[in-house]
């Protein structure tokens, strides 16, 4: 029995044991888990601090990632409306380009300009975008109460806006309140040679805030509009000016055209008159050149050596006259048209012989060289050969009178653009400057000793340019006083 | 079945319409359509687009919503229209319907009288997809989801948009009204939604709450939870809503899903009662949620491959995206990636249809078949047809 009670207690102790042990490692492992879950709760605690700092930092970046984007979105529809405005020199396009998509990405909604117009002293406003008619005529008239606040602040070049608005200016509510609009800016555009106005861009939104940034924007949009308006202006002012200038073009050139035309008249008056004397001189001229050449005869009875004398001289001026009467002739008829030039090819070494054959007596005379640079069968010309034969006669002819003797008169040739030029060039005394433009002209001589002694009619040259005229040529001169001179003319290839 | 978008950004209202119309008409052939969808920004002349549209396509039964942007293969458009006209096969049949002044008070039954509505007449028909445009602005939104859910089946697979403009039906332009259309028959098609937003902090929960309204979190106001994480107090906190709210939403614990489902703030009470855009249940565990540019391309990105599995290989004929908002703010100028990813999963020449909504609709998780649909926010949910 006792031993029973004793293994009892035994086992009661040791139960109690167990269980104080068990109780122990329980309590220990309570306590153990209470310490992690407070290590959890402070690593949570922790995780929700480190979350905050993110959360802040990430609003952070956020807001300045908007504002970016808004900036990038604002400086894209800046470059697009700059462009846009820039495409146009009409000044009210200038302001329709303002279009509502514009203005929204821009970040407003509503849009005015208002221009200074001088002749009325009022602004008158030249687009409104979210405005009704009522209101803009409403801010018309508020703008115009206070005009002269306005201009001032326009010409001192000030911007105004919710964020900033000038001393001693209009309060910003009621600034608010007359362009309804709860954020603003508002910049002057400012031409530099005409009438100023300003851009007000707005938004009745109450989230949205104006940054410098946004002014800067306005800014230089107010910018551009000011130097395409200045532009436009020009533009137009050097449209009206060319289209004044075109008028009087076109007036004059009536005018140049009437008077052309009564010269034209008066040219041909001209030569049908020396057409017509020349006629009638020619018959005359051959009954006194006919007379004078019977009475030096004989035939009619011996004639005093006094009277002879004084008839050789009626026939060899008869001679003079007579030619001068056929040249002037000659002239009015190509100018008339009246001779039409036969044209046929040839070749323009052969022409040059002809003349050389003709002129070598007084060549040789002179003791003058004449250089032929042409080989033969190099230059095919279409030509009326008589026609061209006198050319030659009378440029030869002109240098072989102002080359001294010892002299050299040169004839050349070339190829240009489908022509040949002629070029007759000698060692004579030159042609001064002045003289140059004249020397085609009927009578024209230029003032030198060798013409005071030598006779000439003055028509040779007139003549020569006709001819080559004729065969649609032209005809120049170049020369160096004391050195010679060349003549050049074109004539069509054959 | 042919499926054709057009899209304009003209800024004359009725050639914009004309335009895009010509578009998705000559994109199915010049055939009569079965169905129109208009998708408009809200700035354009609504009475105008209607009115022109509705004369192109006569009786042809139409719906359509309006947003700041909206979606299509180019990319995401502030001023524009577009226009998906659909000619369906014999064996796919739909039904169209909407429910008008519809108010917080009468959400629960004008979600059964729609989802009524559109079961009329598909008795004995294999029934598949509902499609649901609400107009974002009708407090508790989400009681038309449940409410359509009691008549279609709690699991039945939809896909929907919260818009900020007013919706169309036909010849109407409404606001507080709910339009919807249900397909049956042999509609091949898969959906995909995430949202890309990751939880941080320590998870709470919601200890009082009231519809869309969580008054106590962790026993405590509400706001707390926000003005301890921002370090701002009440006054900031609602002056700030605007750059807070798009960007960290509050993340519900779902059991037995993997993602959470988001609740972006609407408003903050002077009292510290925080109001959602959509349900707050009292006793969900939360998180404050947030996301990045790469989370929510990749999201995106997911969303679409998830919606190109549902069509068992098939290829897409025609892709429907409602984005959120939210996720337009947080992708700011780089918003057409997402767009560019949808594009090139399901190939550039897959028509796309989309807009930036307030809240979308669609399964949680779309591979889960028999999965509940929900309401989202600051999800992408798309929608693949194929067939």
């Amino acid at each position: 029995m006792l031993e029973t009670n004793i293994i009892t207690i035994l086992i009661a102790t040791l139960i109690i044991i167990y269980l104080a042990a068990m109780l122990l490692t329980k309590m220990q492992k309570a306590r153990q888990l209470e310490q992690e879950a407070e290590e959890l709760k402070k690593s949570l605690d922790n995780m929700d601090e480190q979350a905050k700092i993110i959360v802040r930092t990430d609003i952070e970046l956020n807001r300045i990632q908007e504002e970016l984007d808004k900036k990038i979105s604002g400086l894209y529809a800046l470059q697009r409306l700059s462009h846009s405005i820039s495409m146009t020199l009409v000044e009210d396009q200038i302001f329709q380009r303002l279009s509502p998509e514009y203005i929204d990405e821009l970040g407003f909604e509503k849009s005015l300009v208002f221009l200074w117009d001088k002749k009325s002293g009022a602004f008158l406003p030249k687009t409104a975008l979210g405005y009704m008619e009522e209101e803009k005529e409403l801010i018309s008239s508020h703008l115009n109460g206070n005009k002269e606040k306005f201009l001032s602040l326009i010409e001192e070049d000030k911007t105004l806006s919710s964020i900033t608005t000038p001393d001693n200016f209009i309060d910003k509510n009621t600034l608010h309140s007359i362009f309804k609009a709860n954020y603003f800016i508002m910049a002057p555009i400012l031409p530099k040679q005409s009438e100023c106005g300003f851009i007000f861009i707005g938004t009745g939104k109450t989230e949205t805030l104006i940054t410098e940034g946004d002014e800067e924007l306005i800014k230089i949009l107010a910018t551009q509009l000011g130097q395409a308006l200045e532009n436009a202006r020009l533009f137009e002012k050097t449209w009206n000016s060319q289209q004044e200038l075109e008028e009087k073009v076109g007036a004059r050139t009536q005018e140049l055209t009437a008077a052309l035309e009564e010269v034209k008249k008066m040219n041909k008056r001209k030569t049908d008159f020396v057409s017509s004397v020349s006629h009638e001189l020619r018959t005359p001229l051959t009954s006194i050149k006919g007379y004078a050449a019977i009475l030096l005869t004989g035939k009619l009875g011996e004639i005093p050596a006094e009277a002879k004398q004084r008839l050789e001289k009626i026939n060899r001026h008869s001679d003079e006259l007579g030619h001068i009467v056929n040249e002037l002739l000659d002239i009015s008829r190509i100018e008339s048209g009246k001779v039409t030039m036969s044209l046929e090819p040839c070749d323009l070494r052969e022409v040059i012989n002809k003349i050389e054959d003709l002129l070598s007596g007084q060549l040789k005379e002179k003791k003058i060289n004449l250089d032929i640079l042409i080989p033969p069968n190099d230059f095919r010309i279409l030509i009326d050969q008589t026609q061209i034969g006198r050319v030659f006669i009378n440029l030869v002819g002109n240098a072989m009178k102002f080359t001294p003797a010892e002299g050299k008169i040169s004839i050349s040739a070339k190829k240009i653009e489908g022509l040949i030029q002629i070029d007759v060039s000698d060692t004579g005394c030159g042609i001064p400057q002045e003289a140059k433009d004249s020397i085609f002209e009927e009578f024209f001589r230029v003032e030198n000793t060798i013409n005071q002694e030598v006779k000439g009619t003055g028509l040779g040259l007139a003549l020569v340019k006709r001819i080559i005229e004729a065969h649609q040529g032209r005809i120049w001169v170049d020369s160096i006083m004391g050195k010679g001179t060349t003549f050049s003319f074109t004539l069509p290839q054959g | 079945m042919q499926i054709g978008v057009g899209f304009s950004s003209n800024n004359d209202h009725i050639k914009a319409t004309q335009e895009a119309f010509n578009k998705a008409a000559s994109a199915i052939n010049r055939r009569r359509p079965d169905l129109a969808l208009l998708f408009n920004t809200i700035k354009l002349n609504h009475p105008l687009v209607l009115k022109t549209i509705r004369d192109s396509l006569e009786d042809i039964p139409l719906l359509g919503l309006s947003s700041p942007s909206i979606i299509v293969n180019q990319g995401s458009y502030k001023n524009g229209l577009a226009i998906a006209l659909f000619s369906f096969p014999e064996d796919i049949y739909f039904n169209t319907t909407c429910v008008k002044e519809i108010s917080g008070d009468n959400a629960s039954a004008s979600g059964e009288e729609l989802g009524e509505d559109l079961l009329y007449g598909c008795k004995g028909i294999r029934r598949n997809l509902s499609i649901i445009f609400l107009d974002g602005q009708i407090p508790e939104g989400r009681n038309i989801i449940f409410g359509m859910q009691k008549r279609v089946g709690r699991s039945f697979p939809m896909v929907g948009a919260s818009t900020l403009g007013p919706i169309y039906f036909n010849n109407s332009i409404l606001n507080n009204a709910a339009c919807g259309i249900l397909f049956g028959g042999k509609l091949n098609f898969g959906l995909g939604v995430k949202h890309g937003w990751q939880p941080l902090g320590k998870p709470r929960r919601v200890t009082l709450s009231l519809g869309n309204t969580a008054l106590e979190i962790d026993n405590k106001p509400a706001a707390r939870l926000y003005q301890e994480y921002f370090a701002m107090d009440n006054a900031s906190l609602r002056n700030d809503l605007k750059h807070i709210a798009p960007f960290y939403p509050l993340g519900i614990d779902i059991s037995g899903k993997k993602e959470y489902l988001l609740r972006s703030l609407s408003s903050i009470d002077e009292s510290g009662s925080l109001a959602f855009n959509g349900d707050m249940p009292q006793g969900s565990r939360i998180r404050l949620m947030i996301s990045s540019k790469d989370y929510c391309l990749e999201s995106a990105r997911q969303a679409a491959e998830l919606a190109k599995k549902g069509l068992r290989n098939q290829k897409a004929k025609f892709v429907l995206v409602f984005n959120s908002l939210a996720r337009s703010r947080l992708l700011g100028r780089q918003e057409n990636i997402e767009i560019e990813a949808i594009n090139k999963v399901f190939g550039a020449d897959v028509p796309i249809l989309g807009a930036y909504t307030l809240a979308e609709q669609a399964p949680l998780n779309s591979t889960d078949y028999l999965g509940m649909p929900y309401f989202h926010n600051n999800s992408i949910a798309i929608l693949a047809m194929a067939g």
